[in-house]
């Protein structure tokens, strides 16, 4: 076989556009959320900045899953997906902002993490025993390690598929799978760490082994969400015709009921060992919350991250219906917010559940500039990498009964 | 001695493409009850005969169900009712403890009734079914009417398939 491939699909899947009113959309989003940020700078510093850890996490979570989701296609070569791939590549076009906004994030360690302060480490034993790793030089190497090892897996792995439309050329899909198991293997560890780092030491006592795991769950569930939503978005608009059908959103919905199932078996057995082995070096993390009005948070993550998904998510029809996927994904990335302000805000205020118009406006920030990042991409390179050797499985997907 | 497979009329096709338009048709005809044997599994053929989706996920998700309440009651009247055991302090009936156990006996129930469902609804096992053609497993494609169509006529529905271009009809019988 010849190594330039033609692409024996003539589908035009069309040209994204970005329309006057998601410009102003995600421009009104960043202009309130830069408002909210500088007046909760002003006013409580402290909340401001984790509002703001919230809602970086919350999006670099987005575009690393996207990557994700492109290396695990790529190791598994799978066929279903090319034609929905590059919407996921289109995530990690935020991952250059996500580095940016969690730089920015090293100016507000003060007020989020208690190990930076010198005194308390040496009066607290057991943060004492931990400054080995918990330091500020250290923990600014490993931020920049991980964003700059993602930033290069990213320029690898989305680099060389968009090189692909233009030249066709079939080594690149072999070479894809090198580097896919290469960024599985370092995402691994890096993303275990980087969760470890920026949200369990905001509470420097507690430790969970499964930490990593139960951000990861949350990333890959909300990812899916959002994904189903861009690609819903796209086809209303009268794209990807004839390259993407009710076929794939339902085998996306089937990956997002199975890691919402998944998020529910990490979050129970952290949960579990924890209450059953009641060490006080682990419990406080659970008792904080469901003192206050934090029970009702912690209840809202098992119905509505888990049962109510799940249970939506169960029949066929539901995983082919587009209106009724959006409902679930906005209901899931919805949770997805609760669960990392779950994570985050107890280390703030262990009484009540701070939510107000700081956290709204941090959160539109990081949506807009995220909306801003990916709109860009997809009007910027094809929505369809269409010399993919494997397009044409992707067109006859069909999910059968 | 009783009859133990249902006789019928077979038609051969050696192209699946061939064979989906032609199931579409015998559908279309007023057959309710034929079915189609494939060597391997073909698009559209579901669509083309009318089989509708099997209901056999109920049985699985009410099975699931009766499942995990099976579990969970075998714990609590275990462990609270007839003999309480005081574990670290914990209640004698301790949700978060039992949940391991009621996720294993739903998954459980409700797998093992999928099957014993699907093998008693299907009439399996089924040792020596009449053989239509032994390629069938290899390269040919078969749509089999059977005797208890309504209104069955062997040479109707010969001559029929062999319409439809059948390379080959054959009478299926059991006696």
């Amino acid at each position: 076989m010849a190594a330039t491939h033609s692409s024996p699909v003539h589908v035009n899947p069309g040209t994204y556009v970005v329309s006057k009113r998601t410009k102003t959309l995600f421009s009104v989003c960043i202009f309130l959320g830069v408002l909210a940020l500088a007046y909760g700078l002003l006013k409580d510093r402290d909340r401001a900045w984790h509002a703001y850890l919230v809602g970086a996490f919350y999006f670099a979570n987005m575009a690393l899953a996207g990557l994700f989701f492109a290396a695990i296609n790529h190791v598994a070569k799978a066929g279903w997906s090319v034609t929905v791939r590059r919407i996921g590549e289109s995530f990690t076009s935020y991952l250059p902002l996500a580095f940016a906004s969690f730089l920015v994030l090293l100016a507000g360690a003060g007020s989020l993490y208690s190990w930076t302060d010198k005194a308390l480490a040496h009066s607290d034993h057991l943060i004492a025993a931990k400054t080995a790793y918990l330091n500020m030089p250290f923990f600014i190497v490993r931020i920049v390690v991980f964003f700059g090892a993602w930033l290069l897996f990213k320029k690898l792995i989305v680099g060389s598929s968009v090189a692909q439309d233009k030249t066709g050329d079939e080594r690149i899909t072999v070479k894809q799978v090198g580097y896919s198991i290469a960024f599985v293997l370092v995402f691994a560890i890096s993303y275990s760490l980087f969760s470890v780092d920026t949200l369990m030491s905001l509470e420097p006592h507690f430790f969970s082994t499964i930490w990593g795991v139960y951000c990861f769950a949350g990333l890959f569930q909300a990812f899916f969400a959002a994904f189903i939503l861009v690609t819903v978005h796209l086809m209303n608009k009268g794209l990807l015709r004839g390259l993407v059908n009710e076929n794939h959103l339902h085998d996306l919905a089937k990956f997002m009921k199975a890691f919402t199932i998944f998020y529910a078996y990490i979050a129970f057995s952290q949960f579990m060992l924890i209450w059953y082995a009641n060490l006080p070096e682990e419990t406080f993390f659970y008792i904080d919350r469901t003192m206050g009005g934090w029970m009702a948070a912690t209840a809202s993550l098992f119905i509505l991250k888990f049962a109510v998904p799940f249970l939506l998510l169960l029949p066929r029809w539901a995983k082919r219906t587009p209106a009724h996927l959006v409902f679930v994904s906005i209901l899931i990335l919805i949770m997805q917010y609760v669960d990392i302000h779950w994570m985050v805000y107890p280390n703030l205020d262990k009484e009540r559940w701070l939510f107000g118009p700081l956290e709204v406006g941090a959160f539109l920030f990081f949506a807009g500039l995220f909306v801003m990042a990916i709109t860009n991409f997809l009007a910027k390179n094809p929505i369809v990498p269409l010399k993919d050797p494997r397009v044409e499985e992707a067109v006859h997907h069909v999910v059968t009964y | 001695m009783a009859k133990k497979y249902v006789s019928g009329v077979a038609g051969i096709w050696l192209d699946d493409h061939e064979l989906v338009k032609a199931c579409a048709k015998v559908r279309d005809a007023g057959y309710t009850k034929f079915d189609a044997i494939a060597p391997f599994p073909v698009h559209g053929l579901e669509e083309a005969i009318g089989i509708r989706r099997s209901w056999i996920p109920y049985v699985t998700f009410a099975m699931g169900l009766f499942g995990a309440a099976c579990g969970l009651l075998l714990q609590y009247w275990t462990s609270a009712i007839d003999w309480p055991i005081n574990v670290g302090g914990k209640p004698f009936f301790s949700a978060p403890a039992f949940i391991p156990v009621t996720f294993e006996l739903t998954i459980l129930f409700a797998a093992l009734s999928s099957v014993a469902t699907l093998i008693v609804v299907c009439g399996l096992p089924r040792v020596d079914p009449p053989i239509i053609d032994p390629d069938l497993t290899s390269h040919k494609f078969a749509i089999f009417i059977p005797e208890t169509e309504a209104g069955y006529d062997p040479a109707k529905a010969e001559q029929f398939l062999k319409s439809l271009g059948a390379t080959e009809v054959k009478r299926i019988a059991e006696y």
